[in-house]
């Protein structure tokens, strides 16, 4: 499957040409960015370790593109994602926040039915890849077997 | 009494004797009167019957939103009346509609009370729209002072909150409200739900007019749609929702639908208009409570905010409501099936989504107003608009609006999922071409339709519905344009 | 033949014409009138904008030959306009679109380099962050070498320089600063670095006349004015304190006049005949200049004047 989430995800994986021009948006307005990866992409993940801290002062794509390179060369079978922060009064939040990387297998998630009193169901979700492996044990890489 | 008919009789002996006087000699016409800081204002557009003068009928507006009766009272001079009576300051006639005047009014801030639009209501719109000597009346705008605003907790989620709870920054959310609107049983509904969300929508709707009938009781509705919800969930990796609808004969059964809700694990709930302005309230601090976002839909409002002369406003509708705490609001399309004339839906959304309003005349916005912190509520754009208008929308609307395409999704030639996916991936692609600065109100077609050659779902909605428009006269529109309209 | 002895007609001339149409003409105007002297610099200004202006053209002809490499070393004297001219630059490569943005970013050693071991590394990286899209200047660059202690770390930050200089040519173009025999010294043990320095460009200082028309424009800005007697004062002066120890070209000759409107200020409450007209109020005269140490019989040279 193909996790959905983030800005542009139902569009077919941005390339670095595409990337750059969004950051140049972001830079544009005066909006921070961050990279962020992860190998646990459940919804409610809020979490995802940071790349370095937010970059604050850039005026050019070209030395957030390095970093996100350097990133891609470190963590190439997580999830990775630019995240843009505005700090205007009445934001002061996140104000984009797509997909840059994938693993190149998305096993997708299990839904589990807790079914309790009357037809009342608890619902919970979780990954495939996540359950029961260790973080940086979860995708495989090319022609890595999976158990 | 012979005193002449404007201005105020400051002799207190005249002034309380028992008899008739004029509003504007009973203090209720005040030309020099400068509103304060902490004085909420209103503008009325009144048409006087003829005869009736202009300052005249301000004069009694005012007198009858706050103290006056048809005949003086004694009684009045137990009272500090001066601060009670509200004041009438300034009468200017409407441009190029004869016999039609805007008049302002202040109001002390000891009239109201506190965290209460029920108040408000009845104080402002209670009384004077009976009024024999008005032809006809119609709210346009309030200010409220920040030292009122403080006094109402306000949207108990917000756009920013909404935004991380879902984690989706960047553009607008997508919606959709099950169709047939009634009949359907609570697994097929169920149904409706599922393919929507699966196909790439963040939230489906109940219609208002869902609540709990013989074909569908409220239980198995919830139940139903919470499993599509979930299932969707997993099935994308994304949070989504679906707006329950909690309205109901009793505040007490609405709440007993919400916390059937909460339990079930959904993220929103719904109330319509119609269960009025406490029952609102209620169910915003309840919400704030439980952590659930509130959608608004505006039920029943077209009765009293479409004619241009007569009722109240949406745009005071939407100031109230988001003192009483909403989180979604319907507040028009512009481009789609149902009223509304661009500037003035701006309007609507710059009060919805503005920390200060500014006074924007042609977007019939008549005063600033300082929200004072008060969260922001999500403006929601429903009603006949398709894939094809995306380009229009974003134009108009910004990231901070949730499109909800009914029957521009469950219609769709391949589906509801097709439907579904042809929307969002329509959005992303403007949202994308925009952020690159590329001009979307003229390339936008083009966008729609590179997009569409490696998308089949949008290229057959774009092929069903691309020429579907909704061009009639608006019939409430500013009068602040180059071309004003009569109607 | 160079740029400006092109004729300057409005139709003859393609390549002037479009030195017009950039905006570069009037910033290379601007430059002339604005900084005194510095004729060698300026000739080599305006033969990059030729160059780059060509390039440009050729590009619309698909004549493709290679982003040239631009970066630069200013070496002289303090006050000889090197961090101004790095600023001129800035903005003119961007109006000939060989960097994005064309900000410019300031530094000396401290701000690349770290105190402790994978200090640095992230510290370079982050102002050459910042400086992506348009110029880094790095003032006294010859301090990043310091091959006497060990524990320097300066070498690192070296190595990262070199790799940005070499493969971020579109991005970034870097300007290094300094003395010109410590600077000389340097390259000679950072060949690297010297190989990537496209443009060696010396500032030489002021002689007397120009260092006198540079307080002329100083004078104006401030709105005061010497009186005749006080001119030729001035240029003795000038004479004597650019033979004395620590002379900083042109930010000496402001010091000398932010000292001479003290003297002035002094005067003007101590003089019983003073008016509070225009004319007293911003004449400088001869004494207000005289009372300098420089004039003073020989002393130890490195008194402040």
């Amino acid at each position: 499957m193909r996790i959905t989430q983030g800005t542009f995800s139902f569009l077919p994986d941005l390339d670095d040409a595409q990337v750059a021009r969004q950051v140049d948006y972001c830079l544009g307005r005066g909006w921070a960015l961050g990279i962020e990866y992860t190998d646990d992409p459940h919804p409610r993940n809020t979490y995802w370790e940071m790349f370095g801290p937010p970059m604050f002062d850039l005026r050019d794509a070209a030395g957030i593109m390095a970093e996100l390179a350097r990133c891609r060369a470190a963590w190439p079978r997580h999830y990775i994602r630019l995240t843009a922060f505005d700090s205007s009064a009445g934001t002061e939040s996140i104000v984009l926040a797509f997909i840059v990387n994938r693993p190149a297998v998305e096993p997708g998630f299990r839904l589990l039915r807790h079914e309790v009193a009357g037809r009342t169901v608890r619902y919970s979700i979780e990954s495939y890849a996540v359950h029961a492996r260790p973080e940086g044990a979860r995708y495989p890489g090319h022609g890595e077997m999976t158990d | 009494m012979e005193a002449d008919g404007v201005n105020q009789v400051k002799d207190a002996s005249r002034r309380y004797a028992a008899g008739v006087l004029k509003y504007a000699q009973m203090g209720y016409w005040a030309p020099d009167y400068v509103p304060r800081e902490t004085d909420v204002l209103a503008v009325f557009r009144i048409t006087p019957q003829d005869g009736v003068d202009a300052v005249e009928a301000a004069a009694a507006v005012a007198g009858e939103s706050s103290t006056a009766t048809w005949t003086v009272v004694w009684t009045d001079r137990l009272t500090a009346c001066e601060t009670y009576r509200a004041k009438a300051y300034r009468v200017d006639p409407v441009p190029h509609i004869p016999g039609q005047y805007f008049c302002w009014i202040a109001y002390d801030l000891a009239l109201f009370e506190e965290g209460s639009i029920a108040n408000v209501a009845a104080s402002i719109i209670g009384n004077v729209f009976s009024f024999k000597p008005l032809k006809a009346a119609r709210l346009e705008d309030m200010r409220f002072p920040v030292a009122y605003v403080k006094t109402f907790p306000g949207p108990p989620t917000g756009i920013v909150v909404e935004r991380e709870r879902m984690d989706k920054f960047g553009r607008p959310l997508l919606g959709a409200t099950t169709k047939p609107k009634l009949g359907l049983s609570g697994r097929n509904y169920g149904r409706v739900v599922y393919e929507g969300l699966k196909g790439g929508l963040d939230f489906m709707k109940d219609d208002e007019n869902i609540n709990s009938q013989p074909f569908m009781h409220w239980r198995d509705r919830f139940l139903f749609v919470m499993e599509a919800v979930n299932r969707a969930s997993a099935a994308s990796g994304e949070v989504k929702g679906h707006y329950l609808n909690v309205t109901a004969g009793t505040m007490e059964e609405m709440i007993r639908r919400a916390e059937f809700a909460r339990e079930l694990g959904s993220i929103v709930v719904m109330v319509d208009l119609v269960v009025g302005w406490t029952a609102i309230q209620s169910m915003s601090y309840w919400c704030r409570q439980h952590d659930m976002v509130l959608h608004m839909h505006r039920a029943g409002h077209g009765t009293y905010t479409r004619q241009k002369n007569h009722g109240v406003s949406f745009r005071v509708i939407a100031k109230w409501l988001r003192l009483c705490g909403v989180d979604h609001l319907h507040a028009g399309t512009a481009v789609g099936k149902l009223e509304g004339d661009p500037m003035t839906v701006q309007g609507f959304y710059n009060i919805c989504r503005d920390s200060q309003t500014e006074v924007d005349l042609p977007r019939g916005l008549f005063f600033d107003q300082d929200w004072g912190g008060l969260r922001k509520v999500m403006p929601v754009a429903s009603g006949g608009i398709h894939a094809g208008q995306m380009h229009q929308l974003l134009d108009l609307f910004g990231d901070d609006v949730v499109l909800q395409f009914g029957g521009g999704t469950i219609g769709h030639p391949q589906g509801i999922q097709a439907g579904a996916t042809a929307n969002r991936v329509a959005l992303e692609a403007m949202v994308l071409a925009r952020n690159e600065g590329r001009d979307i109100r003229e390339e936008g077609p083009d966008i729609l339709r590179a997009a569409a050659r490696w998308c089949a779902p949008l290229q057959a909605a774009l092929d069903t519905w691309g020429e579907i428009s909704f061009n009639y006269t608006p019939t409430d529109t500013s009068d602040f344009t180059p071309t004003a309209t009569a109607s | 033949m160079q740029i400006d002895d092109l004729p300057r007609q409005e139709t003859a001339n393609p390549f002037a014409a479009a030195l017009l149409d950039t905006g570069i003409a009037q910033l290379l105007d601007q430059l002339d009138r604005e900084l005194v002297g510095l004729a060698p610099v300026k000739r080599r200004i305006r033969d990059i904008a030729a160059l780059l202006l060509v390039d440009r053209l050729r590009a619309e002809h698909g004549l493709h030959g290679g982003a040239p490499s631009l970066h630069m070393c200013f070496t002289g004297n303090p006050g000889t306009g090197k961090t101004t001219v790095a600023l001129r630059m800035a903005d003119i490569l961007h109006r000939l679109g060989h960097v994005r943005k064309g900000h410019l970013v300031a530094v000396t050693r401290d701000d690349l380099v770290g105190q402790y071991i994978g200090h640095t590394a992230p510290r370079t990286r982050e102002v050459l962050k910042k400086a992506m899209g348009g110029v880094l200047f790095i003032d006294e660059a010859y301090y990043l070498y310091r091959p006497e202690n060990e524990r320097d770390y300066g070498q690192e930050a070296i190595e990262i320089l070199l790799q940005v200089m070499e493969n971020g040519r579109d991005d970034l173009v870097v300007i290094l600063a300094g003395y010109k025999d410590r600077m000389d010294t340097f390259f000679a043990s950072n060949p690297g670095m010297s190989s990537r320095i496209a443009h060696h460009i010396d500032f030489p200082d002021y002689g007397v006349d120009e260092l006198a028309s540079i307080a002329g424009l100083m004078l104006a800005q401030m709105d005061y004015r010497f009186d005749d007697e006080a001119a030729r004062v001035f240029l003795d002066y000038l004479g004597r304190r650019r033979a004395q120890a620590h002379f900083a070209n042109a930010r000496s000759v402001r010091n000398a006049l932010d000292r001479a409107r003290l003297r002035h200020a002094s005067r003007l409450l101590q003089d019983p005949a003073a008016c509070a007209d225009a004319d007293w109020l911003a004449t400088i005269r001869a004494p207000d200049l005289l009372a300098s140490r420089v004039f003073a019989p020989e002393e130890a040279p490195c008194c402040k004047p």
